[in-house]
């Protein structure tokens, strides 16, 4: 049951990056984009569908409250000053996606796009940093609780903070690793200079996401020793790996070709294989104590009592069978590429 | 120093409710007008009338900034509970934690797929989709609201749960959690309450219009719809929702219901008082003027029953501000009974075809909207500060719910920059609503281009 639902909240995260992270990524691509008229068609391509795509964090959230509340009471009041940056970024990047639309004035619209890329490059930084965090761990005490600082002395073990070298690299690859999947999306939806803008930027982040891989798979070695030992036995583990192989080939393949769709395709499952490689690899630990090992929050020591896991597993699947009935529809009336005319923010 | 600057609960407390409260702004007027969506796309759909797709093209528009607004500010009602309410989480997530993530699931996914399409989506959906969709996102929000009050149900009136071997609750009974009488009889209150603010809101606007001669079609329909659903809904929200509220509470929070009304002293044939001050120190109600017997016949069915006071209960069950809770119920009483006289004059005078030629009256429309409002917060400060001092009610005490590890400082830090954010969050979206009701429904060009290509 307490894996089950592991993998339940790993899968509504994943999918909440995939979602999100085109934001984050278009949104970091816009801060590149030359003109006004181009700026235009990026926000188009994100459109009407940001909530959406927000909500699932909201879905994620609540679930991680129901199934595993003690670690939300462990991380959130941990990560506390670190989760209202995160806050307040996405506050500043809903509203600025929203009124944006709502004047049709250069001055105005030149802000608030400014306001999207900057609070979109955070959110990108961010999650990218709170996943270093998740892996390398954080000093929870025998209470299983912790509190630190933004940064310590940068190194990774005992009283760390939330920036050291690794976690400030990872970051740093989750900020290219989801500009070159948002970059791969509007090469999808999108036409004309900012098509072929995006093409170019894909190009070459992606040639950097290779290298960075290697970097944060060799550090992540460094930090966390123990780590393949056990890992090495999860078939989830080689799951992940198998898709993250399959998917890098049909993204690389869809590039070459310029088939768009499939290159978003291994773009998106790339990065499922490599969340799911993450998440398998750290299993059954959720928390990773830098202190003492015996610290470290378990999925099971963490996980709701089994009342509530079986009252959850009751509603979760109709909600999900829900969730793909709106993405059909999503699919369906979104799909094709977007026009500045039609769908920026104007009536369609 | 003093002390509650050093108590790391009261900060928490303050900034939940700071942000709660700013963050409810929003919702009510979006539950209260997405059933104008809906009935004004369904009329579209059987008249054929083009007036009808214009105000819902209207109102769509300030539907989805307040959406918009809402979204961005309820994400950190969720986290709060994780990092200023660690402990509280760690007893009651597996419960409270179920209707949370059901609203997002349930209730967000449903409301978020369909906005854009319902704000924006008309020419590509069509008249029955573009129906369908506002259907969608009405069903979403009021189900949205279910959830959460759900999780406030439990809260106030604790059911179907059980105490776990690890000390943590679990639930014993879905239904009986789920379908908790408190939430019902909540939810049927606060939704009532937030047609309230919608049609007030919509009455205001069309008053404004016809004060100003300016969309003069829209205007009547705006002033009639509105002043229409505003009685209905402050006679309900009264009459039966909060009569049933006040005796819920008179049930099973007695010393609340003590508080509210400021009764220090226990009897019978106990009064309602219209006017007077709680005096906590000299445990009386300064300078009342009451109603005799009337809560007596409110609470327990009859003028004679007895009424217990404060003085009848430990104080350390009392809630710990009674003034305050004192003051906002009273106050929202009165603001309710104030709508239902204003609306049913306002009809009174639209059913003698004069409302659009009484200037009073409009102008009292038109500066009626804020009230609603004041009279929602005041609702939700009664049912909050009332609780008080559980955090679920019998249960489980506030001061053992905060966070930990998160001291005073840090929270004060946060709460300073959610009241700077919102601050600037709040003139902004009054600027772009204004700015919507400054260009009005009768955007030629718009409607020509939408109606060009849905016909």
């Amino acid at each position: 049951m307490i894996e089950t639902w592991y993998i339940i909240i790993c899968l509504m995260l994943i999918t909440y990056v995939l979602l999100d992270g085109r934001n984050w990524g278009a949104g970091m691509i816009l801060g590149l984009v030359a003109t006004a008229q181009e700026r235009r068609q990026v926000i188009a391509a994100i459109g009407p569908l940001w909530s959406w795509h927000e909500v699932w964090l909201v879905g994620f959230g609540g679930t991680l409250v129901a199934v595993f509340p003690k670690l939300m009471a462990s991380a959130f009041a941990g990560y506390y000053l670190a989760l209202f940056l995160i806050l307040w970024s996405l506050i500043l990047r809903g509203v600025s996606l929203e009124v944006g639309g709502h004047i049709n004035d250069r001055m105005w619209q030149g802000f608030w796009d400014f306001v999207f890329v900057v609070s979109n490059f955070l959110l990108a930084i961010l999650f990218g940093t709170a996943a270093g965090n998740l892996a390398r761990g954080v000093p929870l005490d025998g209470h299983g609780d912790f509190s630190m600082a933004f940064f310590s002395d940068f190194r990774v073990r005992g009283y760390v903070g939330l920036l050291d070298w690794y976690t400030v690299s990872v970051a740093l690859f989750a900020a290219v690793l989801m500009a070159a999947h948002g970059a791969t999306y509007l090469v999808l939806k999108t036409e004309g200079a900012v098509h072929d803008r995006s093409e170019t930027f894909a190009k070459y982040l992606w040639v950097a996401v290779a290298p960075l891989l290697i970097m944060v798979t060799v550090e992540s070695r460094v930090v966390r020793p123990d780590l393949p030992g056990r890992a090495i036995h999860n078939p989830v583990l080689w799951l992940g790996l198998l898709m993250i192989t399959v998917s890098t080939i049909t993204l690389v393949s869809g590039r070459l070709s310029h088939r768009e769709g499939r290159a978003f395709l291994g773009s998106n499952f790339l990065l499922v294989g490599l969340l799911t490689t993450g998440g398998a690899a750290i299993f059954p630990v959720m928390l990773h104590s830098t202190l003492s090992p015996e610290n470290s929050l378990t999925a099971y020591s963490v996980a709701a009592n089994p009342s509530a896991l079986r009252f959850a597993l009751i509603w979760w699947p109709m909600g999900l069978a829900l969730a793909v009935a709106y993405f059909v529809f999503i699919s369906r009336q979104y799909a094709g590429k977007v026009s500045v005319n039609r769908d920026n923010q104007g009536f369609y | 120093m003093n002390s509650a600057f050093n108590d790391p609960a009261f900060w928490s407390r303050l900034q939940f409710g700071f942000t709660l409260t700013f963050h409810y702004l929003f919702p009510q007027l979006t539950m209260g007008l997405a059933w104008f969506l809906v009935f004004w796309k369904w009329r579209a759909l059987r008249t054929g009338d083009k007036k009808y797709n214009q105000a819902a093209r209207f109102w769509a528009k300030i539907f989805g900034l307040n959406f918009a607004v809402g979204v961005v500010t309820g994400i950190p009602m969720e986290f709060q509970f994780g990092t200023n309410w660690a402990d509280f989480s760690r007893f009651a997530g597996g419960v409270i934690g179920q209707t949370l993530a059901m609203e997002g699931m349930f209730a967000f996914f449903l409301e978020s797929a369909f906005v854009g399409a319902l704000i924006w989506g008309e020419r590509r959906l069509g008249p029955r989709y573009h129906f369908i969709a506002a259907v969608a996102v009405a069903l979403g929000s009021w189900l949205s609201g279910y959830f959460i009050l759900v999780t406030n149900a439990f809260m106030q009136h604790p059911v179907g749960y059980e105490l776990q071997a690890d000390g943590s609750l679990g639930i014993a009974s879905f239904s009986a959690y789920l379908l908790n009488r408190w939430a019902w009889v909540e939810f049927a209150h606060n939704q009532m309450a937030a047609l309230v603010t919608g049609s007030f809101v919509v009455a205001a606007v069309g008053a404004f219009y016809s004060l100003r001669g300016l969309h003069t079609v829209q205007a009547r329909l705006y002033l009639r719809a509105g002043t229409f659903v505003a009685l209905i809904a402050s006679l309900l929200v009264a009459f039966p929702t909060g009569d049933q509220q006040a005796k819920m509470v008179g049930n099973h929070q007695p010393v609340t219901l003590a508080a509210m009304e400021g009764r220090f002293h226990g009897g019978r044939d106990a009064g309602v008082a219209m006017i007077g001050e709680p005096n906590v120190a000299a445990q009386r109600l300064d300078n009342p003027i009451e109603v005799p017997g009337a809560l007596s016949f409110l609470a327990y069915g009859t003028f004679q029953s007895y009424v217990r006071g404060l003085d009848q209960f430990p104080q350390d069950t009392w809630p710990d501000n009674i003034e305050l809770l004192y003051y906002s119920f009273h106050l929202m009483i009165t603001l309710g009974s104030a709508f239902i006289i204003l609306m049913a004059y306002a009809s009174f005078r639209n059913w003698r075809g004069r409302l659009e030629s009484d200037t009073l009256l409009r102008w009292a429309l038109m500066l009626a909207f804020p009230f609603p409002y004041i009279a929602n917060t005041l609702g939700w400060m009664t049912a909050e500060l009332g609780r008080q001092p559980w955090l679920i009610y019998g249960l489980f005490h506030t001061r053992d719910g905060y966070s930990k590890m998160v001291s005073s400082g840090t929270t004060i830090f946060t709460l300073i920059g959610f009241v700077g954010l919102y601050f600037v969050l709040g003139l902004l979206f009054l600027f772009l609503v204004g700015r919507e009701i400054a260009n009005g429904p009768d955007q030629e060009a718009v409607n020509q281009l939408v109606e060009a290509r849905a016909a």
